[in-house]
């Protein structure tokens, strides 16, 4: 959701399997590319790893696998969005990340209701730009994963 | 520049005390933390006022007072003893070893300026 | 001239920007005043107290008033004027210090450190009125004789002349010692230089003992300093000349002279007092710089190790005279490297002796509110470890204590009725063995009960039902959370600490914890921890084509073998070791890892003695330092994994968390292999690995 009610809020647009998803500029830390992620033995399944990020470790988290799409194979346009949130640092690895725009509050629309399941949770709004829709990502319901099993302990 | 020497063991009470002359025009700081070290900023140095705080370890601050009277050319310095309300016995022992006045703890520090600075620009030849 | 408030119109303190420095140096003057006390107590039995000491405790107590009087922190001042008072009529030998007396400074302490703190975290400040009025009550008697007393200078203050010192030279000297009159002229010259008194004074201090420093004017009108130095060196003479100090033999007055002397001056004390000695000169550094040098340490050490690897790329590319000299400046940087991690780490160490006069307080507390009989002994105070640890280890250790008090030992009837003393033993020590640093709460009561324990768990649902293996896992039952006995119930000792804390603060820190009890005998705590908690040596192994750093500490032996030297027992592999065998697991199966069984592979040995288990991997790469990066996240913090480093090519490499795999490796092999376990119990007599060897 928008920060002011009146005013505009800066979104960045990134791509996942071929829909386009908005996040708030204001949580997105830096944006990366990635090389090399060190996978964690025991995360949780979309958890890929970790990466250095200015000297911190950071988990990185699948997009895909978050929302149950198709892994697919990084390439030159996947980016790793760093995001500050609730006190952590968190990557999202996504397929492309290049817009910025800024959306006024009453463009954001609620889910409609035909959007149920996992992928409902995850969305804050609807947005239309232009003649495109974009999905508005609630970022604490990405982060926590109270549906999920607790990654098991080792054995 | 008229040069004060705050005399403390305590490092936050000489900080207390130079905050409390700021508004002092025309004056620069020394510290010492403890007697021996006092003595030697009056020996090598020219202070024009000295703050003296009385309880201190090795050398009492009395002691510091007595000494430095001793000295010719210290004998006219101004010396403010700092004292708390239980120093009944060291305050009029220190004034009669020499100490110019006294102040207790705690003082306002407009008081404590407006001492000095009577000390410093009026009293001084 | 009249005492006037530093009250502002608005009715704060005049000095309220000093409020940060204030209770920075509250805290100081607190903990000397505890040391003074713990230090006075054993001398109440005597004929009189160290002179030194009281002053040192009055001193403390009129600087807290002072201090506060000028924030306009009431309470605290009263308080404290209250103890100064009851101090001054001590040192004037008004009142007779006793256990009361002792105790009530005990609490007046304790409740000025409450008061303070609570102002400072902006709670309600308690009523000190109670303990107010036991230290008048303690005074109440001799009211009238302080009032009697004519205020002489010498009854507040008696500087210890010369004459009476000159007792203590004396017998030095009868000992073997020298004595030496060090006289000292300040001068601008001099002091712009950075020679002045203070400077000279440390330089004496660490040639002997100063026993006596006074100012003086020589016959020029000059301002000499001269001090009276007692040093077993030698050379004391010549290494003060050359700093350009006038050096003399002092000889004290023959002994006749000094008795006469000392029968005629009056009493100032206890003649025995040694002089007191001012510490060295001290700097007041913040925890979070020291915290960036570290940090700044750690970069440093991170980039050298990049340069390391780019010389091994130049080989065969440089010739070979040139290709040395970068080599050696290399090494002479690790070498500068490592002095300067562990000058940086020095600074940040402060001695356990802090923590460990804590615990006295506490065990006094307890014991008065328990009735039990119980001594606390320490051993290794001046063991140093670092700041942030003493920060993280105070709680759980203060768990330890108290359980040992409430738990642990037995009311003395039982104690006597069993052969033991009447009174209670707790033993706290503190020891470093190479990179490690080991801290011991050893109690002589009843010893854990297994049976007791377990049949607790069961009962509470923690643990299933049916006979478990022992071996180690008492420690793990009390650790299971929600485990204690009598806890609840039991005031003394919960504070929101278990023993399941104590364990995961310990081992967050990469530290292991460990319990050895016999029953009837008492139990024994072990805390291993690492002197480093940011840089630490790890041994970087590969397993498929995974990196993994496992830190050095933990690792009793690296072993490498053939196939051939492997027993499969049921589904298990055993390894042939010292005459017996080990359990393997294989890290690539634990971590879920793909990996084939090579024929040739790497053992880690970790654990000992008949605990020991073998890590499998495929190839050991080799020791280094490494930059330890916490791995906070709960999305990443997973069971045998403590953190990230990197060797230099900016790749995560995971820290492994070895205790915690161990346990779980031996609880696999404690549940389901009897035979394993009672095969490697064979080797317990011939591996005998001390901790923290390398």
């Amino acid at each position: 959701m928008p920060s002011e009610s009146s005013g505009v809020t800066p979104f960045i647009l990134f791509e996942l399997a071929g829909t386009t998803y908005a996040v708030e500029t204001q949580v997105v830390q830096q944006m990366e590319m990635v090389e090399h992620i060190t996978p964690v033995p025991n995360a949780p399944a979309f958890v890929d790893g970790v990466v250095f990020v200015r000297g911190q470790a950071v988990p990185v988290v699948n997009l895909r696998a978050r929302f149950g799409f198709p892994r697919i194979v990084s390439d030159a346009k996947t980016r790793l969005m760093v995001v500050a949130y609730e006190g952590r640092t968190v990557g999202l690895l996504v397929d492309s990340a290049r817009e910025f725009i800024t959306l006024p509050a009453e463009a954001v629309k609620p889910p409609p209701e035909a959007v149920t399941g996992l992928s409902g949770k995850y969305l804050a709004g609807i947005a239309t730009v232009g003649d495109r829709v974009v999905l508005v990502l609630e970022v604490h319901e990405v982060l926590n994963f109270q549906d999920l099993l607790s990654p098991t302990s080792v054995n | 520049m008229k040069n004060v020497l705050v005399v403390d063991d305590s490092a936050t009470m000489r900080r207390m005390v130079m905050a409390s002359l700021r508004s002092i025009e025309a004056v620069a700081f020394q510290e010492a933390a403890n007697g021996l070290e006092a003595i030697e900023r009056l020996a090598i140095g020219s202070v024009n006022l000295v703050i003296l705080d009385l309880n201190m370890p090795d050398m009492h601050g009395m002691e510091v007072v007595a000494f430095v009277r001793k000295h010719a050319s210290f004998h006219h310095v101004p010396i403010i003893v700092l004292t708390t309300r239980s120093d009944d016995d060291s305050r009029s022992a220190a004034l009669a070893a020499g100490a110019t006045l006294y102040l207790n703890k705690p003082f306002n520090p407009a008081t404590l300026a407006a001492i000095a600075r009577r000390l410093l620009f009026v009293d001084a030849n | 001239m009249p005492t006037d408030s530093p009250s502002t119109d608005d009715g704060s303190s005049a000095f309220s920007e000093f409020l940060a420095d204030y209770y920075i140096e509250c805290d100081e003057h607190l903990a000397t005043a505890r040391r003074s006390i713990l230090a006075i107590e054993p001398q109440l039995q005597q004929s009189s107290i160290d002179r030194s000491l009281l002053d040192e405790l009055f001193r403390s107590f009129h600087s807290l008033k002072g201090l506060s009087a000028m924030v306009g922190f009431n309470e605290a001042e009263e308080l404290a004027h209250q103890l100064e008072n009851f101090l001054s009529a001590v040192r004037k030998g008004h009142v007779r210090l006793e256990v009361p007396g002792l105790e009530t400074l005990v609490s007046g302490i304790g409740t000025l450190e409450q008061v303070i703190a609570a102002r400072r975290d902006g709670e309600a400040v308690p009523d000190p009125s109670a303990l107010v009025s036991s230290v008048s009550l303690l005074l109440a008697d001799y009211a009238e004789n302080s009032n009697t007393t004519a205020p002489t200078a010498s009854a507040s203050h008696s500087p210890v002349s010369l004459g009476e010192k000159e007792k203590v030279i004396a017998e030095k000297l009868r000992a073997g010692a020298k004595a030496w009159q060090v006289t000292f002229e300040p001068s601008p010259e001099l002091v712009s230089r950075g020679i002045d008194v203070n400077f000279v004074r440390n330089k004496l201090l660490t040639l002997g003992e100063l026993v006596h420093s006074e100012p003086l004017i020589d016959v020029a009108g000059h301002i000499v300093f001269a001090f009276v130095l007692v040093s077993n060196d030698e050379r004391a003479p010549h290494k003060l000349q050359a700093e350009g100090l006038v050096c003399e033999a002092f000889l004290p007055r023959t002994a006749t002279e000094i008795l006469q002397a000392t029968a005629v001056a009056p009493a100032a004390g206890d003649s025995e007092s040694s002089t007191h000695l001012t510490p060295p000169n001290l700097v007041r550094v913040d925890l979070s710089r020291l915290d960036d040098l570290m940090r700044i340490v750690g970069e440093l050490v991170l980039s050298r190790a990049r340069l390391e690897d780019s010389f091994r790329r130049l080989n065969g590319v440089m010739p070979g005279g040139e290709m040395r000299m970068l080599q050696e400046t290399n090494s002479a940087i690790e070498r500068q490297l490592r002095d300067l991690r562990e000058g940086v780490m020095r600074v940040r160490m402060v001695s356990v002796r802090e923590v460990f006069a804590r615990m006295r307080f506490v065990v006094r507390d307890l014991v008065r509110e328990l009735g039990t009989q119980a001594t606390l002994r320490f051993s290794g105070e001046d063991t140093q470890i670092d700041k942030y640890v003493v920060e993280r280890i105070m709680d759980p250790l203060l768990h330890l204590v108290r359980n040992a008090v409430s738990h642990g030992l037995e009311p003395s009837d039982e104690r006597i009725a069993a052969g033991k003393s009447a009174v209670g033993h707790i033993d706290l020590r503190a020891r470093t063995t190479g990179e490690t640093v080991i801290i011991e709460v050893e109690d002589d009561g009843r010893g854990i009960d297994a049976e007791a324990v377990l049949a607790q768990a069961r009962a509470r649902g923690l643990v299933a039902p049916q006979p478990a293996k022992v071996s180690d896992p008492i420690l793990d039952v009390l650790c299971l959370p929600g485990f204690s006995t009598r806890e609840q119930a039991d005031r003394a000792s919960g504070r929101g600490v278990g023993m399941d804390v104590v364990r995961t603060v310990v081992e967050e820190m990469g530290g292991m914890f460990s319990m050895e009890t016999k029953q009837g005998q008492g139990t024994r705590f072990l805390i291993q921890l690492p002197l480093t908690l940011a840089i630490t040596d790890a041994l970087i192994v590969q397993v498929a084509d995974q990196r993994f750093a496992v830190p050095q500490v933990a690792v009793r032996e690296v072993l490498h073998s053939d196939s051939d030297r492997l027993t499969l027992m049921e589904k298990n592999e055993l390894l042939h070791y010292h005459g017996g065998v080990i359990p393997l697991f294989r890290l690539a199966e634990l971590f879920g890892v793909d990996g084939a069984k090579n024929d040739s592979f790497y053992t880690l040995v970790i654990g000992e003695g008949a605990q020991a288990v073998g890590l499998v991997v495929d190839r050991v790469l080799g020791l280094r330092e490494v930059v330890v990066r916490p791995l906070t996240d709960r999305l990443v913090k997973v069971p045998g994994v403590a953190g990230a480093t990197e060797l230099g090519d900016g790749k995560v490499v995971l820290i492994l968390d070895v205790s915690k795999l161990f346990r779980v490796t031996r609880q696999q092999v404690n549940s389901a292999n009897p035979i394993v376990t009672s095969l490697a119990g064979g080797t317990s007599s011939l591996i005998s690995q001390n901790v923290g060897a390398k």
